[in-house]
């Protein structure tokens, strides 16, 4: 084995730092956009916490969609892939050397915006480390695919350009990349449904700042694993050496073959319930203080065993577990539950135990107590406290859920009535965290 | 270090077809180990396009390369490792120094030369460190040439090699070619410069329009049409171009600045019925010099049509269809 891929890949690092506008577009523009992003959300607690998922796809869309195309457009322009094409090694070896300097540089980028995030906003470290690597891998070996994909298309480096804008812009402005998805109308959810970018910014959201991490996001990875290989797979078979060699007319059929990814997994989202519009966390979760925890009042509350607010006792037998075992499962893959507006899911969750009891479930109590379980599993406790406290002071803030068929709850009740009765469920799960009430 | 092997070349009824233009028509030649071997012809004879198949970048409609008894179509990386090659229009990146730039392609071979040897053979030990965008038009060749010596190749192809570079520098690269003969490489190159080929080249090929239309050493070549030549005069009055145009043998007649060149085909008739038309016009000879053939009238004669007067076009293969 010669040393000769290895050297390239050194080489394309190297000449990257040699130049000031990959320094530019490599690290200057994703500091810029951390510092915006910063600027408009610094009053949150902690700043930028939701944001990081964005931000680091903002950044890997960039090296992705121009820095790699860019670098490859070039090289070709000026004939140094043709000249490469007389070394004994495969040149595709040399591509993918380049696919790996490029995920190095990302990387870099992404750490570095980590660090300034802390340091100069407070933003808290990644909850889960090695998960936001991992999905920030997953990411950008996805959107290499779509850069090489641009690189193979396009015949000079203005054209990486303009194809590179087609799929970064409406990433940036309906794909939930730039604007959050909770925030755009309906329809511009359901669009982004049909992006890569939703999914990314989700995966990277969850491992980054949510207490489950890169649980439920199986779909987001499969998502990133069609898009990307449909696109490298087109990429690779439409790649040119040589500037002004045209794509053959047959091989352009792997254009649409790649795009026609994008309505598939949209497609599948659409039909698995993915699309569903997301609700706003509202500032009131923001507004939520320790007082406000510390003074909630638990005296009006119904008992455990009442016709409302039923809640079992801790499952301690064997049998209580295996009863309630095969609800559990479908509880935690329910994924309103997951998702990653963290305040909303517990809001979600709580509902689930309101519509079960309002709907008089044979399993109410039981159901109650599971949800409890999940809670207690899957959020830290600070954390599951304020938002708890969250959805009892403020029940018409978020999104409730009124019917679960996932869950075997069919029926419908008013959306009023769930709000008030998650009221109940909330507070008799704060009183526990916060010792004030006992099982 | 010991001399290369020197590997032949043969190829034979190579088609490559651009859309409807048909690039190479059943090209057949064969390269000798160890020797300078010139693959002549004008623009679009399909030079660039034999050497892009020989060297993999372009796959042939149908025929066979040899290089060193290897097919180059079946073994491609076998092929390259054991040639080296200057294309026309190779560039680098431009923040890359003549060192990583030499390092970084020997180290694809496992037969790589030292990288200081190769700074200091083509003259680029004071540039080591510069950036490629930095570099003069030489000093970029000699770099390129740098390059196409990484791997101590046994066979070198150079496309076009001396284009654009100055006297000086084309009588360096001719006495480094000679030198890689005599160091045991077989050495193939592509020109358009007649005189070139002549002076250097042991044997050569001239393609017209995708054939072989000639192949033999330029002197025996030169040889076929030893009544062809040309006739450098001038006289007092001047005779008119056209009445030297029309005079027997004469193909072509070009006057400049007074000075007339008339290309002949046959030397001896020509300069017969020029004394006759000066004699007759009143016109007095003041210099005259008859010019021994060339390739010129060799492709003169094989093909009815004169050699044009063409610089070679950068990248002629690379920008085809």
């Amino acid at each position: 084995m010669n040393s000769g891929p290895l050297r390239h890949f050194v080489l394309v690092l190297r000449l990257n730092l040699r130049s000031l506008q990959a320094l530019i577009y490599g690290y200057a523009v994703p500091l810029l956009f951390l510092l915006a992003f910063g600027a408009v959300f610094r009053d949150d607690t902690p700043a930028l916490r939701h944001e990081m998922g964005q931000i680091f796809v903002i950044t890997i869309l960039g090296g992705a969609c121009f820095g790699l195309p860019t670098g490859l457009v070039a090289e070709r322009e000026r004939g140094v892939w043709r000249r490469y094409r007389l070394l004994p090694t495969p040149t595709a070896v040399l591509v993918l050397g380049t696919l790996a300097a490029r995920l190095v540089i990302v990387a870099s980028a992404l750490a570095m915006q980590a660090a300034l995030a802390h340091a100069v906003f407070g933003t808290p470290w990644p909850v889960h480390p090695l998960q936001t690597a991992a999905a920030a891998l997953a990411v950008t070996t996805s959107f290499l695919g779509l850069g090489l994909l641009i690189a193979a298309l396009a015949n000079d480096v203005p054209a990486v350009q303009a194809l590179g804008q087609c799929l970064f812009l409406p990433m940036i402005l309906v794909g939930g990349v730039g604007v959050p998805l909770s925030v755009l109308p309906d329809f511009a959810q359901r669009i982004a449904g049909f992006m890569p970018g939703r999914y990314a910014v989700h995966a990277l959201q969850q491992a980054y700042a949510s207490a489950p991490g890169l649980r439920g996001t199986g779909f987001d990875f499969l998502v990133l694993a069609v898009i990307g290989t449909a696109a490298a797979l087109a990429g690779s078979l439409l790649f040119r050496w040589e500037a002004g060699h045209r794509i053959p007319r047959a091989a352009r059929l792997w254009v649409p073959v790649a795009l026609g990814s994008w309505l598939v997994v949209g497609s599948v989202a659409g039909i698995t319930g993915r699309l569903r519009p997301l609700p706003t966390t509202g500032d009131d979760f923001a507004a939520v203080t320790a007082a406000d925890i510390a003074g909630m009042d638990y005296s009006d509350l119904p008992g455990d065993q009442e016709l409302a607010g039923r809640l079992d006792p801790p499952f301690t037998t064997l049998e209580q577990n295996a009863r309630i075992a095969p609800f559990v499962a479908r509880l935690r893959a329910w994924s309103p539950g997951t998702g990653d507006d963290s305040p909303q899911a517990v809001r979600s969750l709580v509902c689930v135990a309101a519509v079960a009891d309002i709907s008089a479930d044979p399993r109410e109590g039981r159901i109650a107590r599971a949800v409890y379980d999940c809670l207690l599993s899957r959020f830290p406790r600070d954390f599951l406290a304020r938002a708890l406290a969250w959805v009892a002071l403020y029940p018409h803030d978020g999104h409730v859920y009124n019917t679960i068929p996932a869950l075997g709850l069919d029926r419908r009740p008013a959306p009023d009535l769930v709000r008030s009765r998650c009221v109940v469920y909330a507070k008799k799960y704060l009183g526990r965290i916060e010792g004030k009430l006992h099982d | 270090m010991d001399a290369p092997r020197p590997v032949g070349v043969r190829i034979a009824n190579l088609h490559k077809r651009y859309g409807g233009t048909e690039a190479l028509r059943g090209l057949n030649l064969e390269v000798h180990p160890g020797e300078i071997f010139g693959l002549l012809g004008p623009n679009g004879a399909g030079k660039t396009t034999a050497l892009e198949c020989l060297l993999g970048l372009r796959t042939p409609d149908s025929g066979t390369i040899e290089i060193g008894g290897l097919d180059a179509r079946r073994h491609p990386r076998d092929v390259r490792a054991q040639v080296g090659a200057l294309l026309q229009d190779a560039a680098l990146q431009d923040k890359i120094t003549p060192r990583e730039a030499i390092a970084l392609f020997a180290s694809f071979y496992r037969n790589a030369g030292d990288v200081d040897t190769l700074l200091d053979r083509f003259g680029l030990r004071e540039k080591a460190s510069a950036r490629f965008e930095t570099l003069s038009g030489g000093q970029r060749r000699r770099l390129f040439l740098a390059l196409t010596f990484a791997n101590r190749p046994r066979l070198i192809v150079l496309d076009e090699p001396t284009s654009g570079l100055d006297p000086r520098g084309r009588r360096e690269l001719h006495d480094l070619i000679r030198s890689l003969r005599d160091a045991g490489c077989t050495v193939l190159l592509s020109t358009h410069d007649l005189p070139e080929a002549e002076s250097l080249c042991d044997r050569v090929t001239i393609l017209h329009e995708g054939r072989v239309i000639a192949d033999s050493p330029p002197a025996t070549l030169v040889g076929s049409v030893e009544s062809a030549g040309r006739i450098r005069f001038s006289a007092v009055p001047p005779p008119t171009e056209a009445a030297c145009a029309a005079l027997p043998g004469v193909t072509r007649a070009q006057a400049s600045g007074g000075e007339f060149v008339l290309h002949s085909g046959d030397i001896h008739r020509s300069s017969v019925a020029l004394m006759a038309l000066l004699e007759r016009d009143g016109s007095r000879l003041t210099a005259m010099e008859v010019l021994r053939p060339t390739l010129e009238d060799v492709f003169l004669r094989l093909t009815g049509r004169p050699w044009p007067d063409e610089p070679p076009q950068a990248g002629e293969g690379g920008r085809l269809p």
